[in-house]
């Protein structure tokens, strides 16, 4: 495992290289390869990495190979900024992805307005700017959606609890998910619930157990959390080792799907908007080979996100023509539409004023003690966004 | 009962990380701001030798130990030594380079991925019910453990072993230390491979708890106040500078606002440096050196 991590990082490394002539599609991406949450970032970009060399071993985009430029920001705001400037003004990027923290989104969109270059997202939760009307320039290829996605686990934890709902909220301290538990906590009572308890914690903390002890003083019989998943599951764990035996349901991260499996918890939930591989359709099989080939650094079944924005990319390109420049990239995300084949529950279509999709679908998951396997506890669900 | 429990296993790992400050800085006056880094490492050994000895943790326990102690002396002889006669600023840069190579080593070789060191070894960590209705996981408690015997183990060797005396000496005055015939190259070694084995210790005994990731080098920067508040050259200072600031940081998560908790060991910092600048248990003269 280590000597074929090294390889896999050797060849990302040797994807970072700076632009020369205007050859190629030259896409930046700044992303949390390492950090508290290059856990959930880094499979993602070694996924649309992979993805990308395919579509270049199979002759390109238009006759033209896609080359990534891949800058490491730890999550950091600060790194993040200086890695936009630079893959826009030195590289001459036609597309910047931000692959990172919700923290580091501001400082990239602002250098990505003042250069007019499209932004997408690729690996991290959909700002709101992509929801109509969406912004010009920002596009989301990923599962997890603001609101939405509590609106999705709320709706889940009504249909599923027997008895009074007493919601415990958990967050990371990071702007986007401290904003979702609190949207989540104003809904909570319109549905019938009773809001006890949130915790937010500041990414890493040595201990969960402060935190979760409050939780359970609380006694709240559901949790809900939606945060990196190391909060998600270090929390869970806390309460567990507490005793506690309510009910938690978490975002599903790449990570979720050997999780459920590694923590046998018939009452831990995930809800996500991607497919497990588990499922074991043609594409997963496609992309699980795909990694297993390219020796990467990460298991097949947490390369869903990145092999999405693989396709968007490739498509939008396609759609973009030669020469590509900035603005064309643009009006070509515009109308992107994509079979993700079953890697997500809907097609990733875009308009002039939805820059995230027409509807999002949303499915849970669990572990089942007696068939000893992930199962679903709810299937999709359809979400107008509006 | 349970807010005492998280209190004592939090100044657990702060004291256990802590030591580790202070034993290079008691000996040698050398800030490491690479122990955070060397305790990740550690961590990550124990998995490394997890599937190397898999069924038999202990095995791969020991084994891990006795890496990290290497590692320790490793650091000594192939970059602290070139330090010896440079100024302390230029030895503690050292140690921040070192910091950053080790954060991107681990991430080559490991990946970002979390990894379960327990789940590797087959060790699971149930967790244990104490009186008064409190519960602590299995690791949680020998962190607890782990702390009080390397305490005790370091203030017996420390007092009565030959070397702990050596080590003191060195610390007290290298150049009266050298001309009574002591090894200040092997007194040094010995304290960064002491420091590295201690740090690892808490870097294992976490990862076992929770698992692991390269983030864990923020708590070990998270312990540093902990020396700083009891003195960064006193252990019994670091043991009361780990219980302060755990009590703080708990006790405020628990009745004000979970949010300070990454605040507070700097906030208790601040405040012991206005009062007491040179820490609860450390000493002015050492102060002033810095």
């Amino acid at each position: 495992m280590p000597t074929r991590a090294v390889i896999a990082a050797l060849a990302m490394g040797a994807a970072v290289v700076p632009a020369v002539a205007q050859d190629a599609y030259v896409i930046g991406v700044t992303g949390a390869l390492t950090g508290p949450v290059a856990s959930t970032q880094a499979p993602a970009m070694e996924a649309m990495r992979i993805y990308v060399e395919r579509v270049n071993a199979a002759g390109g985009i238009n006759g033209k190979p896609v080359r990534i430029i891949l800058q490491d920001d730890a999550a950091e705001p600060s790194k993040a900024a200086a890695n936009a400037k630079k893959l826009i003004t030195q590289d001459n990027v036609v597309l910047l992805i931000n692959a990172s923290l919700s923290s580091t989104y501001a400082p990239t969109v602002a250098e990505a307005k003042r250069a007019g270059v499209p932004m997408l997202f690729a690996s991290g939760v959909c700002p709101k700017e992509v929801y109509p009307p969406a912004d010009p320039l920002q596009f989301c290829t990923t599962a997890y959606a603001s609101n939405y996605d509590s609106r999705a686990a709320l709706g889940f934890i009504k249909e599923t609890a027997t008895e009074p709902v007493r919601i415990g909220f958990a967050a990371m301290a990071i702007p986007l998910s401290r904003g979702e538990m609190d949207f989540a906590e104003t809904q909570a009572p319109a549905l019938g619930m009773t809001a006890v308890d949130k915790e937010v914690i500041p990414p890493p903390t040595p201990d969960y157990t402060p935190f979760a002890t409050k939780l359970k003083d609380a006694n709240a019989n559901w949790v809900f959390s939606w945060a990196p998943w190391v909060t998600q599951v270090r929390t869970l764990e806390a309460l567990r080792r507490l005793g506690w035996a309510g009910s938690y349901l978490a975002w599903s991260h790449l990570e979720a799907e050997g999780e459920l499996a590694r923590l046998k918890d018939a009452r831990f939930y995930v809800l996500g908007a991607n497919s497990l591989f588990q499922e074991d359709l043609p594409i997963h099989r496609e992309v699980a080979e795909a990694a297993k080939k390219a020796n990467a650094a990460y298991p097949g079944n947490q390369m869903a996100e990145g092999w999405i924005a693989g396709m968007v990319i490739e498509a939008a390109l396609k759609s973009a023509g030669w020469p590509a420049d900035a603005a064309k990239v643009r009006s070509a995300l515009e109308t992107v539409n994509v079979d993700t084949k079953g890697l997500r529950g809907g097609r990733i279509e875009w308009t002039k004023d939805n820059h995230f999709r027409t509807r999002q679908y949303y499915r849970v998951y669990r572990w089942d003690l007696g068939k000893s396997a992930i199962v679903v506890a709810k299937d999709w669900a359809p979400y107008d966004v509006k | 009962m349970q807010l005492v429990v998280n209190i004592m296993v939090l100044a657990a790992i702060y004291a256990l990380i802590a030591c580790g400050y202070v034993l290079v800085y008691r000996v040698s006056r050398v800030l490491n701001l690479a122990h955070g880094e060397l305790m990740m490492l550690g961590a990550y050994l124990l998995l490394a030798t997890a599937s190397l000895f898999a069924g038999n943790p202990l095995t791969a326990l020991a084994a891990a130990l006795g890496l990290s102690l290497v590692v320790g002396i490793l650091v000594y002889v192939l970059l602290m030594r070139k330090m010896t006669g440079e100024m302390v600023l230029a030895a503690v840069l050292a140690t921040v380079a070192l910091g950053v190579l080790l954060r991107g080593a681990v991430i080559l070789v490991w990946s970002a991925q979390q990894q379960y060191p327990a789940q590797a070894l087959g060790l699971a960590n149930p967790p244990l019910e104490l009186p008064g209705g409190a519960r602590i996981s299995t690791c949680a408690a020998l962190l607890i453990v782990a702390t009080a015997v390397v305490y005790a183990a370091l203030f017996v060797f420390l007092r009565f072993g030959r070397w702990g005396v050596r080590m003191r000496a060195a610390g007290q005055s290298p150049l009266l230390a050298a001309q009574r015939g002591i090894n200040l190259h092997a007194v040094y070694a010995l304290a960064w491979s002491l420091s590295t084995l201690t740090g690892s210790v808490a870097g294992m005994l976490i990862a076992l708890d929770s698992g692991l990731t390269g983030t864990m080098v923020v708590i070990g920067l998270k312990a540093f106040p902990a020396a700083l508040v009891g003195g960064l050259d006193s252990l019994l200072g670091a043991l009361a500078g780990a219980l302060i600031v755990a009590s703080a940081e708990v006790l405020l998560i628990h009745y004000v606002d979970p949010l300070l908790s990454d605040v507070v060991p700097f906030l208790v910092l601040i405040a012991m440096l206005i009062v007491r600048p040179w820490g609860l248990f450390g000493t002015r003269e050492e102060l002033d050196r810095v």
